[in-house]
């Protein structure tokens, strides 16, 4: 595992407000460079740092300090996603989603908050293909989730993925690369399933657990580590050249070899 | 001069005033039954007077007055015979009493009766009738007798009302003082308990009497607020510890980095350290957190009819690859399709945190064992391993934050894995037992829905 570890970026620590982020210095992929992100956080400190990273990583932020501001420019600028804080003054973001909603606005949300998920509100926000993140947060994982918002995966009647000379037969339930048969347990079949409607896009821990697994809080995020490594071994044999790669301290991408 | 204390409770005062009422009532009803059988006695003689004298032949009728009136020691009865015209003939009655109602029922009337010394008029029951021959017989008796027993019974509440009055208040006033005993006693105690000594416990003797219940039900309370106390009190440096190893190593970790780091690759990797060090602190306080919620939680809306069986499969798919890597084999056997109203999510984490252990304390070449147990009204999942197993002294303990066994020191975790699982079985109202097999055997009794 630890050739991948090498490939790692940049790191550096930025402070905002009281959370520490890390954060990894990529910018986002082309396709998603110039989308339009509306931020409504209260907390100055937090804002800047959030838009300076974000707006460094190629995205157009707009930033409202309040839940009222945020709501008249999210119908003004019609952005292409929201990261709204929970906790506004005088105003439950989740609030600011359900209004939007009413007036059928589907802009995708990702809400941040210092609560955690037990809320059933929370648990409509996911079901309703939203999402949800607790503070504090790594960057990485912020934008992780920002960019899986952006790209949900287009639904298709398509049976079979393709990623590469890698193929996925929904239908028959198998799998192989280029000539060679795979070998994968149901479980295995569901983790390459997910990561082939994600190629290309970086995939965290939290985020495979909860899709994959329907997992929020697991004592131990190494888990995920120890069933990619499975899945690793049966797609990437060695001499052929690597398709799942580990993101340092980040998570996991799925990636056609040049 | 100051009242006692129980005089001003409100108890004492209804009582005392639903004393007095029932005094009242008793005595009117007294007064009420003797009245109306004395009134039926005098009735009855009177009736059979005026039917005696009006049977009589006309010549003797002046007799069986002068001889009904002579034989009348208490002056109560009076009689009168009077022609047709009013005029009278015989007895002591002044003339026809003008409200008398002639050949009708004895009823209630004023007369006059001539007395040696003045014509004195008088209430009386009295019944008048016209004899066959046109003369009137009027026999009437004082009701002055019901008006003495009115005033007896008046004299008899006027003296008894205040004998009984002290006495219910004396009877009263020591079973108030009894319970105030009790109270003041149970007070003491409650205020010493709030003082100084959480341990202290109310004193119970009889099972039976009302505040015993209410001691013992107060000394259970108490039991749980003392385990959460001194919980507490502990947990507040088990987490200034839990978080100061950390972040002590951090600390050094980034100073000695700043000082001796030569080149950005050697920075970096001082960062990476730190940024472990720090996603440890988070995670503990994550945990923390997440158990407060849970135990906040309290709302059932997300509860839902779960198959146990799933739920275990689940959790064994998710681990199995990491018991694999250390030779520990993981089984499920379930045939059971029990179904349980809970949180799916959360006993979902709470079985996860039970495997995540197990599988964590079995050493290599053991097993792990998930099972399903049917009881006669609940359903037990049971996860058992072969491992060194938990000590009797120390399950009570094992399921307090932070605590860890000293078996498992070197081990990584948060120490919270297992308050974790007790929070989330205490809000399904569900039982947690930890119990030795010949390794640890850790048991969810959950209670199967009623048909």
């Amino acid at each position: 595992m630890t050739e991948f570890r090498q490939n790692g970026d940049v790191f550096r620590y930025a402070t905002a407000g009281a959370h520490l982020i890390v954060s990894s210095d990529q910018t986002v992929p082309e396709i998603l460079q110039m989308t339009k992100i509306l931020l409504i956080e209260d907390d100055s400190e937090t804002a800047e740092e959030l838009v300076a990273e974000l707006t460094q990583r190629g995205f157009e932020v707009e930033h409202a300090a309040s839940g009222i501001e945020g709501l008249d420019k999210a119908r003004f600028i019609k952005p292409d996603l929201m990261i709204v804080d929970r906790m506004l003054p005088g105003m439950d973001g989740l609030t600011i989603v359900e209004a939007l909603r009413h007036d059928q606005i589907r802009t995708p949300v990702l809400i941040l908050s210092a609560l955690g998920a037990v809320d059933d509100r929370v648990r409509g926000l996911r079901m309703g293909g939203d999402d949800y993140l607790t503070k504090p947060f790594a960057i990485v994982e912020l934008v992780a989730r920002i960019e899986a918002l952006l790209r949900r995966p287009i639904e298709t009647r398509e049976t079979m993925l393709r990623v590469g000379p890698l193929e996925l037969d929904l239908i028959e339930r198998t799998a192989r690369r280029g000539e060679r048969e795979i070998e994968l347990l149901p479980r295995e079949f569901r983790l390459l399933e997910y990561m082939m409607q994600r190629n290309e896009q970086l995939l965290t821990r939290a985020m495979l657990l909860e899709e994959v697994w329907n997992y929020k809080f697991v004592p131990d995020t190494n888990l995920v580590d120890v069933h990619m490594g499975r899945l690793r071994h049966k797609v990437d044999t060695p001499g052929d050249p690597p398709m799942i790669h580990n993101v340092r301290g980040a998570g996991f991408i799925l990636r056609a070899p040049s | 001069m100051r009242l006692p204390d129980f005089v001003r409770t409100t108890t004492f005062r209804w009582t005392s005033i639903a004393i007095a009422l029932c005094i009242l009532l008793f005595s009117a009803f007294v007064y009420w039954e003797a009245g109306s059988s004395m009134r039926a006695d005098m009735d009855a003689s009177i009736a059979e007077a005026s039917q005696a004298i009006a049977s009589d032949v006309p010549e003797r009728r002046v007799i069986a007055i002068e001889d009904r009136l002579a034989a009348d020691p208490r002056r109560t009865r009076l009689a009168g015979l009077f022609t047709a015209d009013g005029k009278r003939i015989a007895g002591n009655l002044r003339d026809i009493p003008p409200q008398l109602a002639i050949d009708a029922r004895i009823h209630a009337t004023q007369v006059v009766r001539i007395d040696p010394r003045k014509p004195e008029s008088m209430s009386v029951r009295a019944i008048g009738r016209r004899l066959p021959d046109g003369q009137v017989l009027v026999i009437a008796r004082h009701s002055g007798e019901l008006k003495e027993l009115a005033a007896a019974i008046g004299r008899a509440l006027l003296l008894g009302l205040p004998v009984a009055g002290a006495l219910s208040l004396a009877i009263g006033g020591v079973l108030s003082l009894r319970v105030q005993r009790r109270v003041d006693e149970l007070h003491a105690q409650v205020r010493r308990i709030i003082d100084a000594d959480l341990r202290e416990r109310l004193p119970t003797a009889n099972l039976d009497h009302p505040f015993d219940k209410l001691a013992i039900i107060a000394n259970g309370m108490l039991d749980e607020i003392e385990v959460l106390v001194t919980e507490m009190a502990g947990t507040g440096n088990e987490i200034a510890h839990d978080l100061r190893t950390p972040l002590t190593r951090v600390r050094v970790g980034l100073e000695r980095g700043r000082a001796n780091a030569t080149t950005v690759a050697d920075l970096q990797a001082v960062a990476d350290r730190a940024i472990a060090g720090v996603d440890e602190v988070l995670t503990i306080i994550t945990s923390l957190l997440r158990i407060q919620e849970i135990e906040h939680y309290g709302d059932r809306r997300g509860f839902g009819d779960v198959v146990l069986a799933g739920l275990l499969h689940e959790a064994c798919d998710l681990y199995e690859p990491i018991a694999e890597d250390k030779q520990v084999s993981l089984r499920v056997d379930v045939d059971d399709d029990a179904i349980v109203r809970c949180d799916r999510d959360l006993l979902q984490e709470a079985v996860i945190n039970l495997v995540d252990n197990a599988v964590k304390f079995t050493p290599p070449h053991g097993c792990v064992r998930l099972a399903l147990v049917r009881g006669p009204s609940d359903v037990i999942i049971r996860i058992s391993d072969t491992g060194p197993g938990i000590g009797e002294d120390e399950r009570e303990a094992v399921l307090r934050r932070f605590y860890r066994s000293d078996k498992s020191r070197r081990t990584v975790g948060t120490g919270l894995g297992l308050s974790l699982v007790s929070a989330i079985v205490k809000l399904h109202g569900f039982r947690l037992t930890l119990s030795t097999g010949p390794g640890c055997v850790a048991e969810i009794a959950c209670p199967l829905p009623e048909r």
